[in-house]
Parts: structure tokens; C-alpha cells; sequence
């Protein structure tokens, strides 16, 4: 069984520029302007927190970087390239993933055939991925319908680390999981934007659980980021935090 | 055993149905098409095969000469070989340039897209090769197996072993292929197929040219066996069709099993009716199909499976006339003067414009307002004709009875047919309806023993001794006939105008727009589906009836399944969504002004359909409302330009002054209990055991983190999702009751997608949900729905026109509409900022003021705690809080579950 490969990518650090980058960015659903003048950065092995209430437009962000959404003005580019607008294939070969919040598994289709799906050419093969979620070896052909809430989740990240992610846009991973199952799945991925380089953006609703896996971490309000800087510096100060979620906070220029 | 005999005769048939149903779920699961053109498919397929073993390339393109010849005739694999070629260009074709655009248009342009196809295709085919049978050499042995006292005939025994194995392989490839798990990767989500790295479209693509492979292979093999004509062919669509929804659009092999067993049970039904003289001596193969589809769906219940959605067009705007009298009389005299100031030919085409107005009229009824897909109304129309010979010649009804009485024939078949898949989403009216006009077709219209071979007279109409018929000879046509006709549009006209201003035509909107929200609005989804079909059927019975005084005898080319599908085609280009729609596909139609013209001068008349297919295929894919665009268009232009010269009101305006609220008897003691109630979807625990109350005259807060159970409390109350424990309204349980029945016992709820219709006004989006039987009661309680939330200055706006935040108001003013004595909100802040939440939380304080109980659901934690009375704290489904805001506020449990503030990543709890 062919270990799971770690990307050598990570090992060359991004000479210059941010693995992930939007400037100026506008968009939301329909004819509905959910964020404007947006501005994020990511390194390439970096974890940044992306938090605020809901409403803020954290959801819609991903799902726009990831094409899935088109973005109404503004630039996202990965590693200097610039991403075209509304075109999930072009960002899926750019090495943009995303991890929906409903995880969008195909429930019909095994464990296996999930990731069977997601396989790229010259990429890891399925079985490589129990390296890193063995959890998933007991499931292996059942439907992805019969699992539980945390062995989806699971399976979710699976399928997005097989596609060798440059960047890994997660949303809410957290969501109706028991405590012990989301730790563990912070921990991976920690591990994967250490060990494969990936840019991780990871929005969620546990914010001190968020913060303890993080480098970075900014708080969205309302389309604006109203709170940006270090999780270790943002972990220590729970009311700068508190007033960011309840409004008080003006955007941050 | 002579029963086997017959049976094995259908495998012949039945292979063919079955590999055109195999397409048919194919282009389904792949892009959520029904493609009705699959039969045409087959049939240019078949054509090009028997061509090519002639020595000759088939060539569809008008213009370049018919065919290209070969220089030698081609055998069996090469011929085919090649035509399979063609068949998966076509398929390619089709799917780039028509169904890839059309890709997130709702499920009924894709239909009709899907019938212009086949227009096209049929139509071009017709006049470049001719309607003459074109005989192709057996492509099996053509042996006669004995098996004890049983004849099998070989050639129909090797066609459906065919097309078995051929479905086994392509299960086999579906299940164990990359591109077969890719192809059901897709067909379950598309956003999956986005994050795993597939492109749902090139599957789409590579699916369509295996359809059209398939469906070539159907073609080619049946073509030795059953002479080649277009319309048969086209027409093998009906079968498969009900193979298809045996197999709910879904499973392979229960797919073709159904398509050979209609194929046996057709060949049976002949031998039936040959040796049973009370059974109809034709037609009765052509009924099975539609025994099978109802039976099917009486049975199997579930309609066809929906695709996890994206985003979709609007249908078409369908414009509340603004005043129902100028129109009319403007129109009326249009009409006389055509009447009078044409003759011969000429007036003929104007009372052909009238007539086929009316039955493009009853489109715009079942289609345009309520969203359903009927393929029968010339069909009805044709019963009514029919049913007039007999009631005029053999009873001697006088007019105007006579017509009634066969418009109401034609309501009753319609309704009959139709309720099974009325109750059902979807398009299985289409499919049944289809299936209804090719049956009709063939049991009563083409039935010599019902009608006679010259065709069913008609006794001229006359009333008070005046003849009113359209005259023969030299007086053809009379103006007394025509004014008849323009007579019947008028009335025609008016009434559908009045009801799209009426609750009864907003309700069917809403119901074209969406049906769940339209259930929680308090409609009863299927009754207004049941009526407009009704009406539908009605209007299409006089359109017949009038048709069939013109004539004079009624024969059943007017009234032919293929026909129906042209009229549909055409009334869709024309405006289906509007009464000024349903005018012009008067004059588009076959018998109208347009198709004279252009027959007279430029010499079209037998391109006529093909162009109106290809004009319909590109307004579907440009514009949704067909030509009739234009003229709202126009219309809209005229009424801002009059709107400028009266002083509006700011639409800029955000904090408007509060008229004074009409006080509203406040109702005291009602209050909401909910007692252990508990959701479950399949094995998640949405909701655990939750127990609240909200008392009249106060705001109950429900926060949480996302997927704490809040908006499964508010569908469990509303009758969204099943649950168990107890949901009680002042002392009334309303466990176990429909959502619109909730409603009327006064539950109201808003949407977090609000799910308002953008066609209509803010008016007509707040009356949708009014109750009360009187105009004057519902026009008055949507003027105090507004005045109450603050909008009223809104009334006429069109709801596509809104901000968001005045949107979020309109939905809670259609949700306060019925007075309800307790209101559910999911969200609506949502997408609100500072100013327009403060705002709302006015608002929402008046409301609570006029004595309503309300329930608030919301992410904005400045809101809820500024304007609710109690609080209740949700998380993983269950209660962990509840209190004062200001408890609330200093509960530091709460913040850890809601803010996530001191959440201890180190304190593991089971």
C-alpha cells in the first residue's frame, strides 16, 4: 500500500507571494451583495481562521473562490495567477478544493467510490488516504449515506486531500460533531498544511477550537473583516473577540 | 398459447421501446431532461442507415441537395457503423447547442425544448424524404421457430435479445466504468462533482451522444421490421416514455423489462380486439402505454427523482393586466374590422386566428399560470369535436348547449386522466397528457367504428332562427360565424385576464413558482393544479367545438397527438405566460393569419412548423417569455412614462413613517406549546426533546450555532418535517395536520430563502396567502399586513425589484396576511445591516404589540436580545438556556456553545 505522499511542494517555500490571494473582491448570491472590498491573504502552509457570525458572508466567500459562485469585482489568484470568474473547473485545476458545510458526499457511492471520483491522474490512489483517516478502513464499502456524522466529515476531507490541494477551503467542519471527533480532525488539518503545503482557510463556528490550530485568524462581519491578526494574540483576547461577533467593531481598513 | 404467440410477436416492438426508454433515463439522470425527441433521434438515425445501404448519404441541411451518393451500397456494419457515427454527432450537437445553455432553466423549458427538437427534426425529415414507407433489408434471419403449438418469429426474438444485452452492457459499463461512476456521481449533485475535480458538463456531453447512440440502435434495428415513416417513429417516444416512468427515470434493467412487456402487451391488446368485438376494434395498443403510465403511478407513487438543484431562471413574467376594459374594447374592434374588411380566404384565416386563440388560450391557463406541462389539449379539443357531432346530429342539442355540453366532455377526460399525476411535482402531467393524445388518437378519433370514414357532421349552429353557421359555397365564411368566434375569444379573453388578477390566478402563480412554499402559504397545491387543468380543458372543448363548426366534419387530422405537440411549440413562442401571449399564438398557428401570409406570398407553408421549432428553441434559450416579451416590454415602458408625471414615492427611503396600525383584536390566552418535541432525518438527531412556549403578545428568541435544530423546529411546527411530541395551539393539537391546514389554524412562518415570487407585485405576493372568501376581506387584510410592517408605499412594486431588506419584509408581511396568532421567523435579518435590523426590530415590536405570538429565529445576537422577552439557547437539538436577554447575555454556558468564546479544547465530554 503506497503511503500517503508527502507533497514536495511543501519543502519549497512560496518564493515570494501568498499562496492564495483576493484584492478587492465583491460578491454574493443572486443579485445580493454579500461582501465588497474584500482583502485575504494565505501563505502556502498556513492555516488561517476565518470566523464571525452567520449572515457575515463567510460561506459565500469560500464558495466563490472556489468558482462555485461568481465574484461580481476583484481579483483571486493562486500563486499570481488570477482565477476566472464563476468557473469551478478552472479553480479545481488551479488546486483550489473546498469542503462544502453539507459536505456534498455522494451518498449512494461506497466510501471507496467516493474517493474513486476525486482520484486525479498520477495522484495518490484510495487506499493511500487510510494513512491518514484509517477510521475510514471499517466503512471502506459501505455507502457514504450509512455513515456517521463525524466518518463523513472524514470522508469529505479524504476526498479533498486526494485531489493534492494548494489550497483547502473548509467550511464549517465542525458542525453537529461530537467534541472528540473534531479534535481530531483539527489535527489533520494542522497536519495537512504542514506536511503537503497546503493554504488552508478554515471558517468556523468553534472559535477557541479554530484559534488552537490556526496561524492566522480574521473575523467577518456583515462582508467586512473587522478583526485580523495572530490566533495566539486573538485566543488571549476573548472580549476584542466578543465585541467583533456582536457589531461593535468598525472594518478594518 | 395462442396468448404467447401474441406476446412473443410484441418482442419485436418491445426491444425498440425498451433501448429508446434506455435513452431516455440516460439524458435523464445526466442533465434532468425528458427528451421527448428521443423517438426523432431514432428516426434520423433509421433514415440515414437505410440510405447508406442504398448507396446514399443523407443529408438534413435544407438547402444542399437531399442526399450524397456513395458510389456503392454499404453492408450491414458499415452502414452502420456510420449512421452510429452520425447519431453521436447529433447527440453532441444537441446537447452544445440546446440543452448545455438550457442547463439551468427550470425542468418545463427543458420539455419544451425538447418537443421544438422534435418539430425540427420530424418536420425537416417529413418534407426532404417524404411521408412514403421506406422498406429496409432484414437485418436478422427471418425464421419461423416452432416450440410445441407456439410460433416465434425469429427476427423479433434476436431484436429484443439484442437490446437486453445491450442494456446489460451498459449496466455493467455504468456500474464498473470510471465514466459510469462519474456519470452517477453526478447525476446525485452537481456541486459534489464541482469539489471532486469532475466537470459535470463533459459527463452531460458524453452522456447525450450515448443516448443518441442508443436511440440510433433502436432505430436501425426496428427499421426492417416496421416501415419507416416519421411519424411513427417520432412517435415510439410514448412507450418508452412509459417504460421510463415504470422505472422512475431511474433503474436500467426494470427499464427495459417494461419496455419489452409494453411491446408483448400492445401485440396482445390486438389480438384482443380481434376476437372480442365489444373491445374498440383500433387503438386499443395505443392505450396501453397510458394504462401502463397510470397504473404506474398509482402504484409506484413517487414521481421521477429531482436533481440537487442550482440556480434557476424565472419562468417568464406573466404581468397583471393593469384594467381589463380598454384592452377589450380595443381588441374586439381590432377584431370586427378584420371580420369585416377581409373575405374568402383571408376572413377564413382571421376566424382561424380566433379559434386557434382560444385554444392557445387554455395554454396560458394550465401552462403559463400554474406550470404544468399538457400535451393533451388538442386532444381535448378534438373530444369536444367529436362529442358535438353526437350531441348536435344524434340529440339535436341546440346551440349554445351543444358546445358547453362538449367543452364539459372534454373537462371531465382531461380531469380524470390528469388527477393521478396533478397530486405528483414534476412532469408526469406531460408524459400522461402525451400519452392521453396518442391514445385518444388512435381509440376514438381514428375509429371507424365510432366515426365515420368521411368524417362526423356537424349541424350548423343557429340560434333564434338565425343561421350562424359558416356558410359554403359562395357566403364562405359568414360574418355571423366569425362574430361567434370573436364572440367566444372575447369571453375567452376577459376571463383568463380576471383571473390572473384574482386570488384563485396568483395562487396558481405561486404554485408555478414553487410548490412547498406555496403549501406553506396555505394553498392547497394540488387543488389549484386540479382546477386550472380543469379549466384548461374546458376552454381547449370550446375551441374544439368551434373548430369543429367550421369544418362542418370533424375528421382526426385536425386533432392528431403530433399536432398537439406543434401547438404547444407554438403557443410557447408566442408568450404562454399572458393573455396577449395566448392572442399571438393565434396568429402564429397553423390555421392563423401568419401561416396564410406566409404561405400565400412567400411559398413557406410546409417549412412553417420546422422555423416556428428552431424561433422556439432560441427564445427559450434567450428569453423565457417567448415573443411576448415585446410587447410587455412595451407595455412597461408606458406605464413608467406615466408613472413619471406623478410624484412617487423615494424607493430610497429606509426608515418611512409608520402609518398608525388598524388594531387588531388581540387574542388573548393563545399561545404556542411545544412539549417534547423531537425531529429526527434518518439517523440524525435534528431536534432532542425540546419544550417551549410563546405566549400572545410577546417575542420568544431561539439562537443557536448553525445546525442546532433551530429552522427543524420551525419546519416541525409548520407540518415540514415529521416529528414527534406534541405542537399546541391555543389548546388545539396540530400534530399530524397538513402544513396549509396549520396555516388556516394560525401558524404563519417566513423562509430563510424568503421564496417570494418574483412575477408578482408586492400586493399580489401578500394576498397569495390571504384567506377569507371575499375579495374586499382579502384586499383589505393585505393593506393591513403592509401598513402593519411598513411597506404599504411597496404595494405594486414587483417583488423582483426589492432590496433585501424590504424583501425580508414582505415575507413577513405575507406570513402576518391570515392573522395569525403565532409567527415563526427563520432568519429575518438575514442580509441586513445596522440600520434596516434596527429597524426590523421595530418592527417586529409593532407586531408583537397588535397582540401576535411570535417565535424568532436569528444569527443577529444584537437583535434578538434588544427585542425578545425570553430566550431559549439551542445546541446539538437540545435547550441548553433559556431566560431574560439579559441572562442570556451573561450566561457564560451560552457564550461557550453559541460564541464559542471559552470553549475548552482540552475538556473532553463523551
Amino acid at each position: 500500500m503506497t503511503a500517503y505522499p508527502v507533497d514536495a511542494v511543501a519543502a519549497e517555500e512560496s518564493a515570494g507571494g501568498p499562496r492564495l490571494e483576493c484584492r478587492d473582491l465583491a460578491g454574493g448570491r443572486g443579485s445580493t451583495v454579500v461582501f465588497r472590498d474584500l482583502d485575504l491573504d494565505v501563505q502556502a502552509g498556513s492555516v488561517l481562521a476565518l470566523l464571525g457570525p452567520n449572515g457575515a458572508g463567510k460561506s459565500t466567500l469560500l464558495l466563490t473562490i472556489a468558482g462555485l459562485l461568481p465574484y461580481k469585482a476583484g481579483r483571486v489568484a493562486v500563486e499570481g495567477e488570477a482565477l476566472r470568474t464563476g468557473n469551478p473547473v478552472a479553480a479545481s485545476r488551479a488546486g483550489v478544493v473546498l469542503v462544502p458545510d453539507n459536505r456534498s458526499l455522494f451518498t449512494t457511492l461506497s466510501v471507496e467510490e467516493n474517493l474513486e471520483v476525486a482520484r486525479r491522474r498520477g495522484g495518490p490512489a484510495p487506499r493511500s488516504l487510510l494513512d491518514v483517516f484509517p477510521a475510514l478502513e471499517r466503512r471502506w464499502g459501505l455507502p457514504a449515506g450509512a455513515l456517521s456524522g463525524g466518518e463523513q466529515q472524514m470522508l469529505a476531507m479524504a476526498r479533498a486531500l486526494i485531489q493534492q490541494p494548494k489550497v483547502l477551503l473548509v467550511d464549517e467542519m465542525s458542525m453537529g460533531l461530537a467534541p472528540l471527533v473534531v479534535e481530531t480532525l483539527f489535527d489533520t488539518v494542522r497536519q495537512i498544511a504542514r506536511d503537503h503545503g497546503a493554504a488552508v482557510v478554515l471558517v468556523e463556528q468553534h472559535v477557541q477550537l479554530a484559534l488552537g490550530v490556526a496561524d492566522e485568524a480574521a473575523v467577518l462581519n456583515r462582508g467586512h473583516v473587522v478583526l485580523r491578526g495572530a490566533a495566539a494574540d486573538l485566543a488571549r483576547d476573548s472580549t476584542r473577540l466578543e465585541r467583533a461577533y456582536l457589531g461593535e467593531l468598525a472594518p478594518t481598513p | 398459447m395462442d396468448h404467447i404467440a401474441s406476446l412473443m410477436l410484441g418482442l419485436g416492438n418491445g426491444g425498440v421501446f425498451a433501448a429508446l426508454a434506455l435513452a431516455l433515463v440516460i439524458t435523464y439522470r445526466a442533465s434532468g431532461v425528458v427528451n421527448f425527441a428521443t423517438g426523432a433521434i431514432a428516426l434520423y438515425v433509421a433514415y440515414t442507415y437505410a440510405g447508406l445501404r442504398r448507396g446514399e448519404l443523407l443529408v438534413p441541411i435544407p438547402g444542399l441537395p437531399k442526399t450524397v451518393d456513395l458510389g456503392q451500397e454499404l453492408g450491414l456494419w458499415a452502414a452502420g457503423a456510420i449512421a452510429l457515427a452520425l447519431a453521436a454527432v447529433l447527440g453532441a450537437l444537441l446537447y452544445v447547442v440546446v440543452f448545455r445553455p438550457l442547463r439551468d432553466a427550470p425542468p418545463l423549458a427543458k420539455a419544451v425544448a425538447s418537443l421544438g427538437v422534435l418539430v425540427v427534426i420530424q418536420g425537416v425529415l417529413a418534407i426532404r424524404q417524404g411521408t412514403n414507407p421506406v422498406t429496409v433489408a432484414p437485418i436478422f434471419p427471418n425464421d419461423r421457430w416452432e416450440l410445441g403449438e407456439v410460433l416465434i418469429l425469429s427476427d423479433r426474438f434476436y431484436l429484443a435479445l439484442t437490446v437486453v444485452g445491450l442494456a446489460a452492457l451498459l449496466a455493467a459499463a455504468f456500474r464498473f466504468t470510471r465514466f459510469g461512476l462519474l456519470t452517477r456521481a453526478t447525476a446525485e449533485t452537481q456541486t459534489g462533482a464541482y469539489v471532486s475535480g469532475v466537470s459535470p458538463d463533459r459527463i452531460a456531453l458524453l452522456n447525450w451522444m450515448i443516448s443518441a447512440v442508443i436511440a440510433g440502435v433502436a432505430g436501425i434495428l426496428i427499421a426492417p421490421v416496421s416501415p419507416l415513416t416519421p411519424v411513427t417513429y417520432t412517435l415510439f417516444v410514448v412507450p418508452a416514455l412509459a417504460a421510463a416512468v415504470v422505472g422512475r427515470f431511474q433503474y436500467l434493467l426494470p427499464v427495459v423489462a417494461a419496455g419489452i412487456a409494453i411491446g408483448m402487451l400492445q401485440s396482445e391488446a390486438l389480438r384482443l380486439a380481434a376476437e372480442y368485438d365489444w373491445l374498440p376494434q383500433t387503438g386499443l395498443a395505443e392505450l396501453v402505454p397510458l394504462i401502463v403510465i397510470l397504473v404506474a403511478l398509482l402504484v409506484v407513487g413517487g414521481g421521477m427523482p429531482v436533481r440537487g438543484g442550482l440556480v434557476r431562471q424565472p419562468l417568464g413574467r406573466a404581468p397583471r393586466p393593469r384594467s381589463l376594459l380598454v384592452p377589450s374594447a380595443v381588441g374586439t374592434a381590432v377584431g370586427l374590422l378584420a371580420l369585416v374588411a377581409t373575405s374568402g380566404t383571408w376572413r377564413a384565416a382571421v376566424i382561424g386566428t380566433f379559434i386557434a386563440a382560444v385554444i392557445g388560450l387554455s395554454l396560458v391557463v394550465v401552462t403559463g399560470y400554474a406550470g404544468q406541462v399538457s400535451l393533451a389539449q388538442l386532444a381535448l379539443a378534438g373530444t369536444a369535436a367529436f362529442s358535438l357531432s353526437y350531441f348536435t346530429q344524434s340529440w339535436d342539442v341546440p346551440f349554445p348547449f351543444a358546445p358547453i355540453l362538449a367543452a364539459l366532455v372534454a373537462t371531465c377526460i382531461g380531469v380524470a386522466v390528469g388527477l393521478p399525476a396533478l397530486r405528483l411535482r414534476g412532469l408526469t402531467l406531460g408524459v400522461v397528457t402525451l400519452a392521453l393524445a396518442y391514445a385518444i388518437e388512435a381509440v376514438w378519433f381514428r375509429n371507424a367504428d365510432i366515426v365515420p370514414s368521411s368524417g362526423a357532421r356537424v349541424t350548423q349552429p343557429s340560434m333564434f332562427g338565425i343561421d350562424l353557421g359558416i356558410g359554403a359555397g359562395r357566403s364562405f365564411p359568414r360574418i355571423e360565424f366569425g362574430l361567434v368566434c370573436l364572440v367566444t375569444l372575447v369571453v375567452v379573453a376577459v376571463g383568463i385576464a380576471s383571473l390572473r388578477r384574482s386570488a384563485l390566478g396568483s395562487a396558481m402563480l405561486a404554485v408555478r413558482a414553487n410548490e412547498r412554499s406555496a403549501a406553506a402559504a396555505g394553498i392547497n397545491v394540488v387543488r389549484v393544479k386540479v382546477l386550472a387543468f380543469a379549466l384548461a380543458s374546458f376552454i381547449a372543448g370550446l375551441g374544439g367545438a368551434l373548430l369543429a363548426y367550421r369544418r362542418g366534419v370533424v375528421t382526426f387530422d385536425s386533432f392528431t397527438a403530433i399536432g398537439g405537440l406543434a401547438l404547444l411549440s407554438t403557443a410557447y413562442l408566442a408568450g404562454i405566460t399572458s393573455v396577449w401571449g395566448g392572442l399571438n399564438a393565434g396568429l402564429l398557428a397553423g390555421t392563423g393569419i401568419v401561416f396564410v401570409a406566409l404561405d400565400r406570398w412567400v411559398d413557406l407553408g410546409q417549412w412553417f412548423t420546422v422555423i416556428s421549432g428552431v424561433l422556439l428553441i432560441v427564445t427559450l434559450i434567450t428569453n423565457p417569455e417567448g415573443l411576448a416579451a415585446a410587447g410587455h416590454e412595451m407595455a412597461d415602458r408606458f406605464a413608467r412614462w406615466r408613472e413619471r408625471r406623478r410624484p412617487a414615492p423615494e424607493p430610497g427611503d429606509r426608515v418611512p413613517a409608520v402609518a398608525p396600525v388598524e388594531a387588531v383584536e388581540p387574542v388573548v390566552g393563545a399561545a404556542l406549546h411545544i412539549d417534547h418535541l423531537t425531529v429526527r432525518y434518518g439517523g440524525v438527531v435534528a431536534v432532542n426533546d425540546v419544550s417551549l412556549g410563546a405566549h400572545s403578545g410577546t417575542i420568544v428568541g431561539l439562537i443557536g450555532p448553525n445546525g442546532a435544530g433551530k429552522t427543524s423546529v420551525i419546519d416541525a411546527v409548520t407540518g415540514f418535517a415529521p416529528s414527534s411530541g406534541s405542537v399546541d395551539l391555543a389548546g388545539r393539537r396540530l400534530d399530524g395536520l397538513p402544513p396549509h391546514a396549520r396555516v388556516r389554524a394560525g401558524v404563519g412562518r417566513t423562509f430563510q430563502s424568503l421564496e417570494l415570487y418574483d412575477d408578482l407585485s408586492v400586493a399580489e405576493n401578500v394576498s397569495v396567502a390571504a384567506l377569507g372568501g371575499r375579495r374586499t376581506d382579502r384586499t383589505s387584510a393585505v393593506e393591513r399586513a403592509l401598513e402593519g410592517v411598513g411597506i404599504a408605499h411597496l404595494h405594486d412594486r414587483p417583488a423582483g425589484q426589492l432590496s433585501q431588506g424590504e424583501r425580508q419584509l414582505v415575507s413577513i408581511a405575507r406570513a402576518c396576511v391570515a392573522e395569525p396568532r403565532v409567527l415563526l421567523l427563520d432568519e429575518p435579518a438575514a442580509g441586513l445591516d445596522g440600520e434596516e435590523s434596527t429597524w426590523l426590530g421595530e418592527r417586529l415590536r409593532d407586531i408583537r404589540d397588535a397582540g401576535t405570538a411570535m417565535l424568532l429565529v436569528d444569527h443577529d445576537v444584537n437583535l434578538v436580545l434588544s427585542v425578545c422577552d425570553h430566550v431559549y439557547v439551542l445546541d446539538f437539538g437540545a435547550v441548553i438556556a433559556e431566560g431574560p436577554p439579559e441572562a442570556i447575555r451573561s450566561d457564560r454556558a451560552v457564550a461557550a456553545a453559541y460564541l464559542g468564546v471559552m470553549h475548552d479544547a482540552t475538556a473532553v465530554t463523551a
